[in-house]
C-alpha cells in the first residue's frame, strides 16, 4: 500500500463499503464453501482459546490485515464512511508475529487474559481470478469478558478476507475488518478480530 | 503560606482536603466524585484552551469537522475568508445538533428539526418561511448565531476556549512554547493529520489518563516492560531496573501544568547503532539521528523555523513525550521498525471527559507534510502499532486505568491517596537554554505534581 493524503471533508469513492466483489459465487453447502466455513470456525476457536501458534500457522506470509476507521456522515457523503486513511489495526505478517510474541511475555492488557467468544456468521464466498484464492466475507460478533466485570465488552464487524489454498489448507492473505462503531466501546484492541 | 481554595463540596470537603499540597497527595475520591466533575466542566473545560484537531483536516472553504470540548459538541469550519471557526453545535432554537455528520463540506449548516440555517462561521442566516419571522418577532438576527468559541491556531493545531476574556494562547503555553515549537513548528509546511482520529471509550475518569499525561516516565519500566523485552527501548528483560532505559534526561514543566520529557538522542541512538555524539556538530548529530518524522533532506528547514538553540536541543536532547494541561498527551517518539528503518511516530491524544466515569480517547496521528509518501505510510503504521486502540504500548495503559477507577469507588479505597513525594525540585542544568521548571536526572513526580497544582489553581477560581 502506498500513501496518498486524502481529504476527510471531501471523501472519494474508496470510502464506500462494498459487499462481495466477486461475481463467481461459491454456493452454500459446496465442498469449497464447507471447507472455508470450517476454516473460519477453526480460526475463531484458535483465537478464543488463545492458541496463537495455531492461529499464526493459518496466516500467509503476504498477509495484509487492517481495520479502517468508520465515520458518521450525512448528505451526499452518507455512504462514504469507511476511512481507509486511518486504522485501528494496520498490520502485516511481521507485525502480527510481533503482537503474538508480545502476548507470550509481559502484555498486561491480556494478562490476565480476557475471555472471548467470536461468533462468525453470514458467510458469503466468491472465487477470485487466481485459482485457489477466495473472497470470503463474514460477520463477526465479539463478546469479551474481562476480569470480574459482569458486563462484557462487545464489537460487531464485517470481515472481508482473501483466503488461499496452500497444499490443501487455507491461509489468510488479506483481512479488512469493517467495525460498526465510529467510537469503539472496547477500551483496547489487545485481541484480534 | 498556601492560598486557601474557594471550593467546598456539599459534604464540607474542601479542595485542599482532596489535593493535599502540604503532603503532595491526592485523594482517590477525585476520580469518582460527581459534584467535583460538574465543577471541572465549568472551571476547567469551559475555561482552558482545548485541542480539537488540525487545519489540514479542513483545507477548503466550507470544510468542517465535528469534535467535543468535554461534553459540548462543536462544529469546526473554514469560512469563505479562510478563517477557522469553532461554534457550539446546539441550535439556539430548540437545542438540536445543527450538524449531524463528523466531517464534510457545507456552505450552509441547516438544522434538520425546524430548518434554522447558519454560516460556517456560526452566523444565523434565517428560518424557513421568512415572511412569518419564525426566528421571533423583533429579534435581531445577529443575536441568533451559534455560540462561538475563541480560536487559536498553533502549528496548524486547532485550539479553542469558551473563556473569551481569559489568558491568551501564548499565556496558556507559557515557557513550554520554546519546547513545543521544536515538535509542532519546525518545518516549512508543517504537520498534517494522516486521517480522522481513532476514537474509543475507556471506563474511567478523565484525570486517570490526565495525571499520567503530566509526564509519568516511571511507569514505562514496569507497565511497558514489553518494550524492553522486545528490544525496542534498549536493554534486556533482565536488566530493566538496573539500566532503566529512557528514565534519565531533563523533564521540563511550567505552572500551567504542561510538561515534556527531553531524552538524550545519543542514548536513543545506542538502540540503533553504537556511535558517539561527542565532538559532533548540531548538523552532524541531526544527520546521524534525524528527529522522529524528519528526513535528512528536511534538516535545513529546521534552521528556517527554529532558533539555533532550539535546533541544538532537538539534535541533542529532544522533547519526546509529555502533555499539555488538562487533557493532551504528546508522543513524538523514535520508533525502530522491523524493516530496520526508524521513521518515528508522531501522535497526540486528547482525553475527553464523558461523565465522571467515562473518557473518550481521541488519537491524532501526524506526519510532516513534506515527508515522502513511504515515510508517511511507515509512520502511520508505527503510530497505530504502538499507540491508541490497538497500540502495543497503550493497550496496557487502557487495562490499568479502569481498574484504578473501580478502586476509587470503594468506601474505604476512595480515601486512599495518590502519592507524589518522589520530588527532585527545580534545578537548571548547566548550559540549558530553555525556560520553565527543570528537573534533570531520573524522571520523578515533579511534573505530575505541577499538573495537580495547575488543576488546583483552576478549580479554586470560581
Amino acid at each position: 500500500m502506498t500513501w496518498k493524503t486524502k481529504s476527510t471533508a471531501s471523501p472519494d469513492s474508496t470510502t464506500i463499503l462494498r459487499g462481495l466483489a466477486s461475481r463467481t459465487r461459491v454456493q452454500v453447502g459446496s465442498p469449497v464453501y464447507n471447507a472455508l466455513l470450517e476454516t473460519l470456525y477453526d480460526e475463531a476457536a484458535a483465537l478464543d482459546e488463545r492458541r496463537f501458534d495455531d492461529w499464526t500457522a493459518m496466516l500467509d506470509a503476504e498477509l495484509v490485515y487492517t481495520a479502517p476507521i468508520r465515520l458518521t456522515r450525512t448528505g451526499p457523503n452518507r455512504d462514504r464512511d469507511v476511512m481507509r486513511t486511518m486504522f485501528h489495526f494496520d498490520e502485516d505478517y511481521g507485525s502480527i508475529m510481533m503482537r503474538t510474541g508480545r502476548l507470550q511475555k509481559s502484555a498486561w492488557a491480556e494478562d490476565p487474559p480476557s475471555r472471548c467468544r467470536r461468533f462468525v456468521s453470514n458467510v458469503r464466498i466468491g472465487e477470485l481470478e487466481t485459482a485457489g484464492e477466495y473472497e470470503v466475507v463474514s460477520y463477526l460478533f465479539l463478546e469479551r469478558s474481562r476480569g470480574d466485570n459482569p458486563e462484557n465488552e462487545r464489537l460487531t464487524a464485517e470481515r472481508r478476507d482473501v483466503w488461499r489454498d496452500v497444499d490443501g489448507a487455507y491461509k489468510l492473505v488479506k483481512r479488512e475488518v469493517i467495525v460498526d462503531q465510529s467510537v469503539l466501546g472496547m477500551s483496547n484492541l489487545a485481541v484480534f478480530l | 503560606m498556601l492560598q486557601k481554595s474557594s471550593l467546598t463540596l456539599s459534604d464540607g470537603t474542601t479542595l485542599d482536603d482532596l489535593i493535599m499540597r502540604d503532603s503532595n497527595e491526592v485523594s482517590l475520591r477525585v476520580m469518582t466524585d460527581k459534584e467535583l466533575y460538574d465543577i471541572e466542566m465549568e472551571r476547567i473545560f469551559a475555561k482552558t484552551w482545548l485541542l480539537l484537531g488540525h487545519e489540514s483536516e479542513i483545507p477548503n472553504s466550507g470544510d468542517f469537522i465535528v469534535r467535543d470540548m468535554a461534553e459540548d459538541n462543536v462544529i469546526i469550519a473554514r469560512d469563505r475568508e479562510g478563517a477557522v471557526n469553532v461554534s457550539l453545535n446546539v441550535c439556539p432554537h430548540r437545542g438540536m445538533r445543527v450538524c449531524l455528520g463528523e466531517a464534510g463540506n457545507k456552505p450552509i449548516h441547516q438544522c434538520i428539526y425546524h430548518g434554522w440555517a447558519f454560516k460556517p462561521n456560526g452566523d444565523f442566516i434565517g428560518a424557513p418561511v421568512e415572511r412569518e419571522k419564525m426566528h421571533g418577532n423583533d429579534v435581531d438576527k445577529k443575536t441568533l448565531g451559534l455560540k462561538k468559541a475563541r480560536v487559536a491556531l498553533y502549528g496548524g493545531m486547532i485550539f479553542a476556549t469558551w473563556n473569551v476574556d481569559g489568558p491568551t494562547f501564548d499565556e496558556y503555553l507559557g515557557d513550554m512554547k520554546y519546547y513545543l515549537d521544536q515538535l509542532f513548528c519546525r518545518t516549512d509546511n508543517g504537520l498534517e493529520l494522516l486521517g480522522p482520529p481513532q476514537r474509543f471509550v475507556i471506563p474511567c475518569n478523565w484525570k486517570v489518563p490526565g495525571e499520567q499525561s503530566g509526564s509519568d516516565g516511571f511507569h514505562t519500566l514496569t507497565l511497558h516492560r514489553s518494550l524492553m523485552e522486545g528490544g525496542i527501548m534498549g536493554g534486556t528483560a533482565e536488566s530493566i531496573y538496573d539500566q532503566a532505559p529512557g528514565m534519565y534526561g531533563v523533564d521540563v514543566s511550567c505552572e500551567q501544568g504542561h510538561s515534556l520529557r527531553c531524552l538524550e538522542a545519543e542514548k536513543t541512538f545506542k538502540m540503533f547503532a553504537d556511535i558517539s555524539f561527542e565532538g559532533k556538530s548540531t548538523v552532524e548529530r541531526l544527520n546521524l539521528l534525524t528527529p522522529p518524522g524528519i528526513t535528512k533532506e528536511m534538516i535545513p528547514q529546521l534552521f528556517n523555523n527554529l532558533s539555533e538553540d532550539q535546533v541544538e536541543q532537538l539534535a541533542t536532547i529532544p522533547p519526546q513525550v509529555g502533555g499539555m494541561f488538562p487533557n493532551i498527551l504528546i508522543a513524538f517518539i523514535f520508533a525502530p521498525r522491523m524493516d530496520g528503518g526508524s521513521s518515528g511516530a508522531l501522535a497526540l491524544h486528547t482525553y475527553v471527559p464523558k461523565g465522571p466515569d467515562k473518557v473518550e480517547f481521541v488519537n491524532f496521528i501526524f506526519a510532516e507534510k513534506d515527508a515522502p509518501e513511504q515515510m508517511k505510510r511507515d509512520m502511520l503504521q508505527n503510530s497505530i502499532q504502538s499507540t491508541g486502540t490497538s497500540g502495543t504500548i497503550e493497550q496496557d495503559d487502557a487495562d490499568v486505568w479502569p481498574v484504578i477507577m473501580r478502586n476509587a469507588r470503594g468506601g474505604v479505597s476512595k480515601h486512599m491517596t495518590l502519592k507524589y513525594k518522589a520530588l527532585h525540585g527545580h534545578e537548571r542544568p548547566e548550559g540549558w537554554k530553555g525556560g520553565g521548571l527543570l528537573y534533570p536526572g531520573f524522571t520523578k513526580d515533579d511534573t505530575q505534581w505541577n499538573w495537580w497544582l495547575a488543576y488546583h489553581k483552576l478549580m479554586s477560581e470560581a
